[in-house]
């Protein structure tokens, strides 16, 4: 198509991104290393989102992109968070309480067996 | 930016045919594409009436063919329905009417990749023979029904369930591997080689209807790839996505279940399965109302609330999929939702209705055979979607869900109406595509017995469902006193059957009127219709690879200039300028 | 051309009410990578949400991926070290292929190709540790139809959906190998090598996906 397309930005933006990345990427790495609970969520989800930021702005050029683009591949995965949040609401609301329910398993010390192990908590508790 | 990007396209390199294989089998000429899209989809189309009529039978005549047994009635059933749905009606609008459409009406020499266009039709086609391979395989093809639910689709008992399902869910793959590289090009070459003047606002809303329903193919399949990845896994090595413990204990010899979820199968099917029936009705809608707009020689009443109506119905119809599990058992607090996200897309649908019975209010109607079916689709759509209404409120769904009702508000609305839009479309493009008209007695004995054939037996399913009939159900011999219906249904289904053999059969008509026009229709000339659209301009007709001469086109107005007051022609067609 | 985001939410309503073209100044080859792309994700995400399901409705103990997932080091288990150097193996090749990018648009062929090269190597070596993984879960007794640590969704998620990366990764290589050839071959000298780009645009949403596997599958 016409010759000037492309992105032309100097490379000092690259490698620092790079850097960032692996920073970032380390800084998930110690979540593993917390006790689970909110914080450890909230972090591995915080660290999760810039990562991808950075990857899809900086390294795929989104953010150089023109606004008709990028709202063209942002908006449509919203459909994907409508089906997310409704399978988390069934499945921990309904599903898994009435197997809990009708098939009698108990959850707690199910989802722990090992109490003594600080990683293991009920999950969406 | 125009400047530097259309003579790119006018200089587009095509791939010129050097042989007979090239030109007619692996061409990558659009036109070509549509045609065999179209041809092997409607070859599919008739094995899936034959298992309607074996069906039919059946149902009318409990016990007159001994061949029809139980599996071999729902193996008719499963194969009826998803050869109807994917095969068939995703394959002709998207892959046919699509290919042929795109490029010819927005003014661009082809799809933007062609090659990768070519080798869709082939994926398609390995699909299908997929499909069709299922027929061989031992013990047959699966007869889970077209939502192939498991723990059923997978556990013995239900035909199939070895090697059938497994065939059909491969065959699904691929179908959406061939989806995914044309419908990647639909969307890039809408979006990116229009010609000169073509802005969206301006593309004929059959251009529209198929742009909205391929976004809806690109991210529904999606749902429907991963649910069949799944299945075969649980079928093959034993994962338990979708199987519960309790599958286990009907089948002791197979592998052990343990904690699936037969609800996500549900959710991830209907998560593609409501969008992929407007991915059928879209384009139905779109084509539809150019057709209602040329013949009825008067401008799209509501043009842009027609286009924000197919958008929106796009938007919504990735959050209604559920209204089609209202009795299998998902988290009792979804009914309201989903009852309440049903609804509100009826709203844009029936702005479509009204506008196409505003475009034909007062108009200068040609009752020519394309417009016919065009009246017959709106008013079979508006009965199948007044069914809708009812079926998407949850307490009048539980009565009616599974039984008849369903069938007959589905096939009203996604069966028959977006069949009789092909038709149309294909009795008002055949003189482009070959340059000869089809024949308009045999097209209107064709459009006769089809449009009231359809009501006869389509109506009384309404009653059969009222009455309790259900769905999907095989019995041998009529169930007399331990029925629990009325025995009056028995002579409906009769009825039915009768009319579903006159109308089956008057399809040969039809396919019997596009072999010999071929040869000895009327010579149709370049514009028969007198249309604006710009696929009537091109300077060939049949028009030749690469569509236009050295420039394209140069496009000055809308696609619906019909009946201008104070012009001299009714119709100005899109690349004619305004007058200074 | 960084004509970009700067140019205003304005941009929207002229770009997808004009003619030609919606995405101004976008190849035919980079928008259809997009769109791709774009269906990729919904095929991701619904991977991910059935095992968020199948693991919310669990009724088994869910296993704790970092003790599966851990390796012995002088003595000692350390959690995911393989995970942790496959992150970053898969992070170094995302930032090699940006060079890669960016020396295309600088129509620096041969440094281009060298880079492409570097991220399939990295991309193969991803692969490599992948198999070794894998072959130790399964000697461990992890297999997709039931596993000794608890859920057996657990590994059926886990070779599903790591598998399925590694299929995309695997197709990745031999797509960058395809491009390094044909650009050394000249085949897109009369273009601005925008094809580097479009590679470039698989290759970091490979590496996108394997964030949201690592954060969801490795360490929820
Ligand atoms: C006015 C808008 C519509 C509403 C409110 C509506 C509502 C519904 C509901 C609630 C069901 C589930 C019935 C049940 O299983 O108990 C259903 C089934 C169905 N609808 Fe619609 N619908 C509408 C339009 C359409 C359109 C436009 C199409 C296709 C072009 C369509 C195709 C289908 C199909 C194929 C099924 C049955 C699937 C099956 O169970 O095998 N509907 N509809
Ligand atoms: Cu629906």
């Amino acid at each position: 198509m016409s010759s000037e397309v492309g992105q032309q930005h100097p490379l000092s933006l690259y490698f620092w991104i790079w850097g960032l990345l692996f920073v970032v990427s380390a800084g998930s790495y110690f979540t593993d290393f917390m006790e689970a609970g909110y914080l450890r969520w909230t972090l591995i989800l915080t660290f999760m989102l810039v990562k991808a930021g950075y990857i899809v702005a900086i390294f795929m050029h989104l953010k150089w992109e023109r606004w008709a683009l990028i709202y063209a591949l942002l908006l449509p995965p919203g459909a994907l968070l409508v089906l997310m949040g409704l399978m988390a609401w069934e499945s921990w609301d309904y599903t898994w309480l009435s197997r809990v329910v009708y098939f009698g398993e108990d959850p707690y010390p199910l989802r722990c067996p090992d109490a003594a192990n600080p990683n293991c908590v009920p999950m969406a508790h | 930016m125009a400047q530097a990007e259309i003579p790119y396209q006018e200089a587009m390199p095509l791939h010129h045919p050097h042989s007979w294989v090239t030109k007619y089998w692996f061409s990558q000429d659009h036109k070509v594409i549509a045609v065999q899209y179209g041809i092997t989809a409607m070859a599919v189309g008739l094995i899936a009436l034959l298992a309607s009529l074996l069906m039919r039978t059946q149902i009318g005549f409990p016990g007159a063919i001994e061949w029809i047994t139980p599996d071999r009635y729902y193996q008719a059933v499963t194969m009826h329905g998803m050869i109807m749905v994917i095969y068939l009606l995703t394959a002709f609008l998207l892959g046919s009417f699509g290919n042929y459409l795109i490029p010819l009406m927005l003014g661009a020499r082809d799809m933007v990749f062609p090659f990768v266009n070519m080798i869709s039709y082939h994926v398609y086609l390995l699909s299908v023979v997929i499909l069709l391979a299922s027929f061989f395989v031992p013990g047959g093809p699966t007869g889970a029904g077209w939502t192939l639910y498991p723990p059923q689709a997978i556990l013995t008992g239900t035909p199939g369930a070895d090697w059938g399902i497994i065939t059909m869910l491969l065959s699904l793959a691929v179908f959406i591997v061939a989806f995914t590289m044309g419908g990647l090009n639909y969307i890039t070459t809408i979006l990116q080689a229009r010609t000169r003047g073509m802005t969206l606002m301006r593309m004929p809303l059959s251009v529209w209807g198929i742009f909205a329903a391929t976004v809806l193919g690109l991210l529904a399949f999606p749902a429907l790839f991963v649910s069949a990845v799944m299945m075969i896994l649980d079928q093959v090595i034993g994962t338990s996505f979708f199987m519960p413990a309790i599958a286990s204990s009907f089948e002791p010899s197979a592998s052990e279940y343990s904690g699936g979820s037969p609800l996500l199968f549900q959710h991830l099917f209907w998560f593609f399965g409501h969008p992929e029936v407007y991915i059928v009705a879209l384009p139905a809608f779109g084509v539809v109302s150019d057709l209602i707009s040329v013949h009825a020689r008067k401008n799209i009443f509501g043009y842009r609330m027609m286009v924000w109506a197919i958008v929106w119905i796009g938007v919504l119809s990735f959050v209604v999929w559920a209204h089609h599990m209202y009795v299998a058992g998902m988290h009792p607090y979804f009914g309201f939702f989903f009852a309440t996200t049903t609804l509100i897309i009826a709203v844009p649908t029936a702005i479509k209705v009204y506008n196409w019975t505003l475009t034909l209010w007062r108009a200068n109607i040609r009752f020519t055979v394309p417009m016919l079916f065009a009246i017959a689709f709106v008013i079979t759509f508006v009965v199948g979607g007044l069914t809708g209404l009812f079926l998407g409120n949850v307490i009048v769904d539980v009565p009616l869900s599974d039984t008849y009702f369903v069938v007959a508000h589905f096939h009203m609305v996604m069966g028959v109406s977006p069949i009789l839009v092909i038709f149309g479309g294909i009795y008002h493009w055949y003189p482009k595509i070959t340059g000869r008209m089809l024949n308009d007695t045999v097209g209107k004995l064709h459009f006769w017995i089809t449009a009231v054939g359809t009501y006869v037996i389509y109506f009384p399913m309404h009653y059969l469902g009222f009455v309790g009939v259900p769905r999907r159900y095989y019995h041998n011999e009529p169930l007399g006193e331990s029925a629990f219906y009325p025995a009056s249904a028995e002579l409906l289904n009769q009825g039915i059957s009768i009319a579903a053999f006159i109308v089956g059969a008057a399809q040969l008509l039809f396919v019997y009127n596009l072999f010999v026009s071929y040869w000895r229709g009327r010579p149709a000339g370049d514009n028969p219709w007198e249309a604006c659209s710009l696929e009537w301009r091109t300077p060939q007709t049949p028009p030749i690879h690469g569509n236009w001469s050295d420039t394209l086109p140069t496009v000055h107005r809308w696609a619906y200039d019909y009946s201008v007051p104070g012009e001299k022609e009714d119709f100005i067609p899109q690349d004619v300028p305004h007058r200074a | 051309m960084a004509q970009a985001a700067a140019a205003g939410h304005a941009t929207i309503f002229e770009d997808w009410g004009s003619d030609v073209t919606t995405f101004k100044g976008v190849p035919w080859g980079k928008a259809m990578m997009w769109i791709f792309l774009l269906s990729d994700t919904f095929i991701f995400s619904c991977f991910l949400i059935s095992y968020m399901t199948v693991r919310i409705t669990a009724a088994e103990p869910w296993p704790n991926a970092s003790e599966v997932f851990s390796l012995t080091m002088f003595g000692a288990p350390v959690p995911l070290l393989l995970i942790a150097i496959m992150t970053f193996d898969l992070i170094t090749s995302s930032g090699t292929m940006a060079l890669a990018v960016n020396y295309g648009y600088r129509r620096d062929k041969k440094k281009a190709i060298r880079f492409i090269c570097a991220t399939a190597f990295f991309g193969a070596v991803f692969v490599g540790m992948q198999a070794f993984e894998w072959t130790k879960l399964i000697s461990e007794g992890v297999k997709p139809w039931g596993n000794e640590w608890g859920a057996e969704q657990f590994g059926a998620c886990f070779f599903m959906i790591t598998g399925f990366h590694g299929m995309h990764v695997s197709a990745g290589v031999i797509y960058l190998l395809i491009v390094a050839w044909r650009l050394h071959k000249g085949v897109y000298d009369k273009t601005n090598y925008e094809i580097v780009e479009i590679v470039g645009l698989y290759w970091h949403f490979v590496d996108l996906v394997w964030v949201f596997i690592f954060a969801f599958f490795y360490l929820w």
